[in-house]
């Protein structure tokens, strides 16, 4: 099952991610350094707070509609109410939120709090589903001209759970999909691909680019964030862009349905564009083959279907850039022999030239199901580990699967603090046997770390699953470069007997009003007496489940222990302030002296203003990785 | 002073006609908050903080009403519409229930002549300290309640009819934020109370239950720039309205420290594909999202109501960029947030 899959719709629109870019610097979390200026947007004297130091975080979807809709096997659901409603977020609660793991892991940021909706055009409910979270994966340098982040695109897929349904009588396909979603463990799952991200100020998109998505069936035994199919795993060029691929075609997964005695396949993020959120790319002909290796005998493609039509008109908005092959027919007994016992391959021919993006090695895979954590110490993280060949569960006889931890895609510059140190705060096994489904679960434990990282919480790890036909190529990621698991360990704190101001809050407090001067716009976090006026709402939004849309910190790299701490302090019936420490901390105040020049809108938005790609976003990130580093 | 019509409070004698009544009063109440939250937001950041306050401690207390009277219809087996189209009143306009010939309510950002000629206006009581009442002519027909007398009809029906009742499911009744429950007779007497006396204080004094003045004296200070205070030299005959002073400390107002937003702003109003239009339109679905969350919280599920209290804390924030935002090029006005029902985020 899974998204891609006969049953589906397709929806295309915009999305808005509006994060505060103050704390894409790790040098401004340090409090005793700290500059007003890093609150204002970069401007010809210097980078300050970046490109969006006003942001709020918000995750959002905007005017995306129902493009397509496949009741299963090939059959579009024409004349299907479906066709053009509304994909929206939540018409009652605050918007979802777009989160970095880290300054020093800003390459899997993760949607909080999302609600999917999908409506009629004036609004009439026919599903609600809550969007668990996840990250971004398999960001790439996408558009053919104009690079940096906006000229970047990524997928996330998860599941819409709690699904709530709505009057569907005239809708077979909602019908359709709401029978395979029965029961209180009903879910669906969700991808959906984003580029063409407006870093432009004074533009009305800024903050805004183009989604398309997918919405079909889930089970509960399957994976959340990714499809167990055939993964193609192209080369990556050499450069410090995000991820180039060598063979002109991105990331992407396929899915053998023999039960529709086809394959469905989705280029959704990996066909490139013109430009920034443009149309497709013209690479020529798009054909996916089987690459039969026969004994005795040259290797040779066997096509699979016909050629993809990926350059037809509105393709993209219309299938999320997901085709079924063969488009027309069902496979043949011999074509379907070919894809279950061969490696598979997309082969872009453009006159004499010849690209081959490749499944993986051998058609095997592995992958970590939820791949960011955050843990405090002493928690473990549990790794939902799945092995495949050829989309099949990898036979246990065929060995183990393999960890190693692997910071090479983590990100730490000159006179930053180092990353993924000390390499004990990390307990887990090298290797873990599979069951008879490829699974295999692997306790991850966090063990106490002294501030590594001294002014910022924690230290971030990255830690890497392959197979022993595989082995550890940090070099070209045969499994593919973003193939791993982030996580953020926190130190360990315990707060002093009764919490004060001084000793636990101050530090935290004032960092967060340092770096997030949206909070200004509420209060000034960094003044004891404007947080405890407003305790009754802290309260509130510090005890909230970190899923919760409007929980604090919006961040989400608070440990438990200090939340903890920061509520018993809220919930102290007398202002505890403790003692000043001997060295006044830092100017109280910043945040409110910041307020009234608080990042806004631009004053104007001039007609035809450029697309620029300024520097702070995820491309300045990505040129910190450890691995462009080495010497 | 307000003047509602007969009509919204008839029949009251029945139950049907009191579920009528405080549906009314719901709409009424809600009413007054995006004029009030209009000006609010239109206080620039760092300037007329005590102002801010003022008014923000009014606002609260307007939801507080509105909350108070959705309790009361749900323990008398009545469900609070507050999600749907007509519950949010086109500006400017007579609020809900009022007589069309009376006060026209504006979305205006905050000035002093708005305090008086509106604010005030909305929340005079009946028979206001310091200034002359006008009574009725013995044996007139009354064709108009002020919000006093309609709830003291409310009131007074529901003691002489209303015993039987309370009957509505007790777990229908939100009971956090500092909103009381009501699940009888006495419970529902005390709601009403607090909303007149939070209102328009009581007939001797200009102080709530909570010894803060009512909002007609919270708006009188801003309009004269003084905290009231009680009268030092207060005897034990001087009259009602000499037992308090408006020269407690300074209120100062800075007209430097408002935006230059515009009247009465509608999402028709802006340019399409600019950025006025779409930071509104993300206004009114967020207010239209409020609405909805506070529907859900008040037909049976009080917890949900945080999550409606999260969702009007962005509002602040958005409508501060609004206001911060030119309305379009050329134009010396700022933009304004729109208090419009907009259930889906239309393509942007």
């Amino acid at each position: 099952m899974s998204y891609l899959n006969g049953l589906r719709l397709h929806f295309a629109g915009r999305f808005q991610a509006a994060p505060s870019t103050v704390n894409n610097d790790i040098t401004h979390f340090n409090n005793a350094t700290f500059k007003p200026s890093y609150q204002q947007p970069q401007d010809a004297s210097g980078p300050n707070g970046w490109w969006n130091p006003g942001g709020g975080a918000e995750w959002r979807l905007l005017g995306c509609t129902v493009t397509g809709a496949w009741m299963g096997g090939g059959q579009a659901a024409n004349g299907d109410p479906i066709l053009g409603c509304v994909v929206a977020d939540s018409d009652r609660r605050a918007p979802a939120k777009i989160v970095d793991l880290d300054p020093q892991q800003q390459m899997v940021s993760q949607i909080w709090g999302l609600e999917v909706r999908i409506c009629t055009a004036a609004g009439a409910l026919l599903l609600r589903g809550q969007y668990e979270p996840t990250g971004f994966t398999d960001i790439w340098d996408r558009s053919h001209n104009g690079g940096g982040d906006s000229g970047a695109s990524s997928m996330y897929q998860s599941v819409l759970t709690n699904l709530e349904w709505g009057d569907l009588r005239a809708s077979p396909f909602m019908q359709a999909l709401q029978a395979t979603a029965a029961g209180p463990d009903g879910r669906l799952s969700i991808k959906f691909n984003v580029d063409g991200y407006n870093m432009n100020p004074t533009s009305p998109e800024f903050t805004r680019g183009r989604i398309v998505g997918t919405i079909g069936p889930a089970t509960v035994d399957e994976p959340k964030h990714f499809v167990p199919g055939r993964q193609f795993v192209p080369e990556a060029a050499l450069g410090s862009g995000f991820f180039t691929p060598t063979t002109g075609l991105g990331f992407c997964v396929a899915q053998v349905d023999t039960a529709d005695s086809c394959i469905y396949l989705d280029l959704g993020n990996a066909v490139p564009t013109t430009v920034p959120g443009g149309p497709m790319l013209n690479q020529g002909q798009l054909q996916l083959v089987a690459w039969v290796q026969p004994d005795n005998q040259n290797p040779f493609f066997q096509n699979i279907g016909d050629p993809i039509d990926y350059m037809s008109p509105d393709w993209y908005a219309r299938t999320a850039g997901v085709v079924m092959l063969p488009a027309t027919r069902a496979l043949t007994a011999d074509e379907l022999s070919a894809v279950q016992n061969n490696q598979l391959g997309l082969l872009l021919t453009n006159g004499n030239t010849r690209q081959l993006t490749p499944e993986s090695p051998q058609g095997l895979y592995v992958r970590a199901d939820t791949f960011v954590f955050r843990l405090d110490a002493g928690q473990t993280a549990t790794l939902d580990l799945w092995a495949t060949q050829f989309g099949q569960p990898l036979p246990a006889a065929q060995g183990p699967i393999l960890l190693q931890l692997d910071p090479s895609q983590l990100q730490g510059g000159p006179g930053e603090p180092a990353v993924a140190t000390p390499t004990t705060a990390l307990t887990f096994p090298a290797q873990v046997q599979t069951d008879a489904n490829g699974r295999a679960t692997v306790q991850v434990q966090a063990n106490d770390l002294s501030s590594p990282r001294d002014y910022i919480d924690g230290q971030v790890y990255g830690l890497r699953a392959s197979l022993p036909a595989i082995g550890y190529d940090l070099t070209d990621y045969p499994l593919g470069q973003w193939n791993f698991v982030s996580l953020l360990v926190f130190d360990p704190y315990t707060p002093k007997e009764p919490v004060t101001w001084y000793d636990d809050l101050q530090p935290i407090f004032q960092q967060y009003a340092n770096l997030y001067p949206i909070m200004s716009r509420f209060l000034n976090l960094a003044d004891p007496q404007a947080v405890w006026a407003n305790r009754e709402l802290l309260l509130m939004a510090f005890g909230l489940p970190i899923t919760d849309a409007n929980t604090m910190p919006v961040t989400r790299d608070l440990s438990g222990p200090k939340r903890a701490a920061i509520l018993r302090w809220l919930g102290q019936s007398e202002l505890q302030m403790g003692q000043p420490p001997m060295t006044e901390p830092q100017p109280q105040a910043l945040a409110e002296t910041a307020a009234p020049t608080v990042a806004g809108p631009p004053a104007a938005a001039p007609a035809g203003a450029p697309t620029g790609a300024p520097r702070g976003g995820k491309t300045a990130a990505a040129a910190r990785r450890l691995v462009l580093q080495k010497p | 002073m307000l003047l509602l019509k007969t009509s919204v409070a008839t029949g009251l004698d029945t139950l049907a006609g009191m579920h009528q009544a405080l549906q009314s009063a719901i709409k009424l109440e809600h009413s007054t908050i995006p004029p009030y939250l209009y000006a609010l937001y239109s206080l620039k950041p760092g300037y007329n903080e005590e102002i801010r306050q003022l008014i923000h401690s009014i606002v609260s207390e307007e939801m507080l009403h509105m909350s108070l009277a959705c309790n009361i219809l749900n323990a008398i087996g009545g469900q609070p519409n507050i999600d749907s189209p007509g519950f949010i009143p086109t500006y400017p306009g007579p609020l809900p229930g009022t007589v069309e010939h009376g006060l026209i309510v504006p979305l205006k950002p905050f000035s002093l002549e708005l305090l008086s000629s509106v604010f005030m206006v909305i929340e005079e009581p009946e028979n206001p300290l310091h200034f002359p009442q006008q009574r009725l002519m013995s044996g007139e027909v009354p064709e108009t309640r002020t919000i006093g007398q309609f709830y003291d009809a409310i009131k007074q029906a529901l003691l002489a009819h209303g015993k039987d009742w309370f009957t509505g499911n007790p777990d229908l009744q939100v009971s956090s934020w500092g909103i009381p429950a009501v699940t009888d007779l006495t419970s529902a007497l005390a709601a009403i109370d607090l909303i007149v006396e939070q209102g328009e204080g009581t007939k001797d004094s200009p102080l709530d239950p909570e010894d803060e003045p009512a909002h007609y004296y919270r708006f009188a200070e801003i309009y004269y720039g003084h905290q009231l205070r009680p009268n030092p030299n207060v005897q034990p005959d001087t009259p009602p309205n000499q037992k308090y002073i408006y020269d407690g400390p300074v209120i100062p107002f800075d007209p430097a420290g408002v935006w230059p937003a515009l009247t009465n702003p509608r999402l028709q109003d802006y340019a399409p594909g600019s950025i006025p239009l779409y930071a509104c339109q993300n206004f009114s679905y967020t207010y239209t999202g409020v609405l909805k969350a506070l529907h859900k919280t008040f037909n049976g599920q009080p917890d949900y109501l945080r999550t409606a209290i999260g969702l009007m804390e962005s509002l602040k924030a958005q409508a501060q960029i609004i206001m911060a935002t030119p309305a379009a090029l050329g134009v010396s006005a700022n933009a304004g947030p729109t208090f419009e029902y907009l259930p889906v985020l239309p393509v942007q």
